[in-house]
C-alpha cells in the first residue's frame, strides 16, 4: 500500500471513529430534550437553550477528529 | 409572462455558461490551507518556497483583511442604526434593534441578575462571529485571489523576483507554477481568531467570578479545607477552566474550517447541484457556532458568579427579591 493510500485509510478511520461516540451522544442530547419538552412544554425554551448546549459539547469530540482527519487525508500533518 | 421567459432563458444561458467554463477550465489540485495565508508583508519580503507566508516582515493575511471588512460592517452598522435614535424606531434602527433586543430576551434567560454586566462581551462576539462566519461563505470568499508563485525547489531559483502577479482573469485559473491564495477567508477559519476569543472569554470569566465573590473565588480552585476529596476535585476545576479556551478555540475553528474544507471537496468532486445542501447547512452551522460561542460564555460566566456550596441560599434570594 501506498503512502497515500495509508493516509486516505487513516483519514477514513479518523473521521469514522471519531463519529461514533458523538452520534450516541447527540442522540442522547435530543431525545432527553425532545422528552422533557413533550412533558413540561411550558419549559421550551429554556430547554432549547440547555439542547444546543449539549449538542454543541457532544459534538466537539466529532469536530476535532474532523479537522485531524483532514489534515491527515490532505498531508499537511 | 415576459418576465417569465425572461428569467427561464436568463437561467438557461447561465447554465450553459456554468457547464462550459467548467469545460474549459477544468478544477486543479485541491488546495487546502489551515492557517490564513499572507497577502503581503509590510517591511518585508514573501516567502519564495512557502507561498502564503512571510519571509520577514508584518503579514497581512487574507483573515486579517476579512476581519476589518466584518469590523468596518459592525461599526457603521451601529452608526447608521443609532444615529438618530427615535423614540419609535423606523427603518434600520427597526432591525438593529430587532437583532440587539432578541439576543438580549436570549441572555435574560440565562441569568436575569447579571445580565447587564454579561451581555456586552456576548452580544460583542455573537455579533462578530456570526457576521464572520456568513463572510467566510459568501461566494467568491475562498475562490477568487490572487496567484502567488508556487516555487517548486527547481523554478524557485530561476525566478528570483518572486513578485506575486494579480491574475486578471476567471477565478482559479492560476499558472502551473502558481497557487490561488484567496482574497478573503472565514476570520472563524483561522485559529489565531478563535484561540483569542477563547482567550478573552475565560479571563472574562475569572474577571467577573473575582469580582462577585472576592477571593472566596478561588477557593473553588484550592479547597484545602474539607478533606483531600475536594482538593482533587478543585484542582479537575482548575485544569477544566484551561481547558475550556481549547475547547471554545477548537469548537469555533474545527467547524467553520471543516465546513469549509466539506464544501471545497464536493464542489471538486461533483460542482453541480451537490454542494447546495451542504452550503444551506454550513449557513445553519454559522448562526448555530455562533450563538453557541456567546451562550457558552454567559452560562460559564454565570457558574462563575455562583458561590461555592452556597449556591441554592444564592438563588432561593434573588427569586424572592424578583
Amino acid at each position: 500500500m501506498t503512502d497515500e493510500g495509508l493516509r486516505f485509510v487513516a483519514m477514513a478511520l479518523a473521521i469514522g471513529l471519531g463519529a461514533i461516540g458523538p452520534g450516541a451522544g447527540i442522540g442522547v442530547v435530543f431525545s432527553g430534550a425532545l422528552q422533557a419538552m413533550g412533558r413540561n412544554p411550558e419549559a421550551e425554551g429554556m430547554l432549547r437553550t440547555y439542547m444546543f448546549l449539549g449538542f454543541a459539547l457532544a459534538e466537539v469530540p466529532f469536530i476535532l477528529s474532523l479537522v485531524f482527519g483532514l489534515l491527515i487525508g490532505f498531508s499537511i500533518i | 409572462m415576459r418576465i417569465r421567459n425572461a428569467v427561464l432563458v436568463a437561467l438557461a444561458i447561465g447554465a450553459v455558461m456554468y457547464f462550459g467554463l467548467g469545460l474549459v477550465f477544468p478544477r486543479e489540485d485541491l488546495h487546502i490551507s489551515v492557517k490564513a495565508e499572507a497577502l503581503m508583508c509590510i517591511g518585508g519580503a514573501m516567502d519564495a518556497a512557502h507561498p502564503g507566508e512571510c519571509a520577514s516582515g508584518f503579514p497581512i493575511t487574507n483573515s486579517l483583511v476579512t476581519t476589518i471588512i466584518v469590523d468596518v460592517l459592525l461599526v457603521l452598522t451601529v452608526v447608521f442604526g443609532v444615529r438618530r435614535a427615535q423614540l419609535v424606531p423606523r427603518g434600520f434602527q427597526n432591525f438593529v434593534e430587532l437583532v440587539v433586543g432578541t439576543f438580549y430576551d436570549f441572555a435574560v434567560g440565562v441569568d436575569k441578575k447579571n445580565v447587564a454586566k454579561f451581555f456586552p462581551f456576548a452580544a460583542t462576539a455573537f455579533l462578530l462571529i456570526i457576521l464572520s462566519n456568513l463572510l467566510g461563505l459568501l461566494p467568491g470568499a475562498g475562490s477568487i485571489g490572487m496567484c502567488q508563485p508556487y516555487a517548486h525547489a527547481a523554478t524557485a531559483g530561476a525566478e528570483g523576483g518572486h513578485a506575486a502577479s494579480v491574475y486578471a482573469g476567471w477565478p482559479l485559473t492560476c499558472g502551473a507554477d502558481e497557487l490561488l491564495v484567496p482574497y478573503l477567508r472565514a476570520p472563524s477559519a483561522d485559529l489565531n481568531m478563535t484561540l483569542a476569543l477563547g482567550l478573552i472569554s475565560v479571563t472574562l470569566i475569572q474577571y467577573f467570578g473575582l469580582k462577585a465573590l472576592g477571593w472566596e473565588y478561588l477557593v473553588r480552585f484550592f479547597n484545602f479545607r474539607e478533606g483531600p476529596m475536594f482538593t482533587v476535585i478543585g484542582l479537575i476545576e482548575l485544569i477544566s477552566e484551561v481547558i475550556r479556551i481549547v475547547s471554545f478555540a477548537f469548537r469555533l475553528f474545527g467547524n467553520i474550517f471543516a465546513g469549509e474544507v466539506v464544501l471545497v471537496v464536493l464542489a471538486s468532486l461533483f460542482p453541480y447541484m451537490l454542494p447546495l445542501p451542504f452550503y444551506a447547512f454550513e449557513v445553519f452551522v454559522a448562526a448555530m457556532q455562533a450563538i453557541i460561542f456567546s451562550v457558552l460564555t454567559l452560562v460559564f460566566m454565570s457558574m462563575a458568579t455562583q458561590a461555592h456550596g452556597g449556591g441554592h441560599e444564592d438563588a432561593e434570594h434573588g427569586a424572592a427579591a424578583h
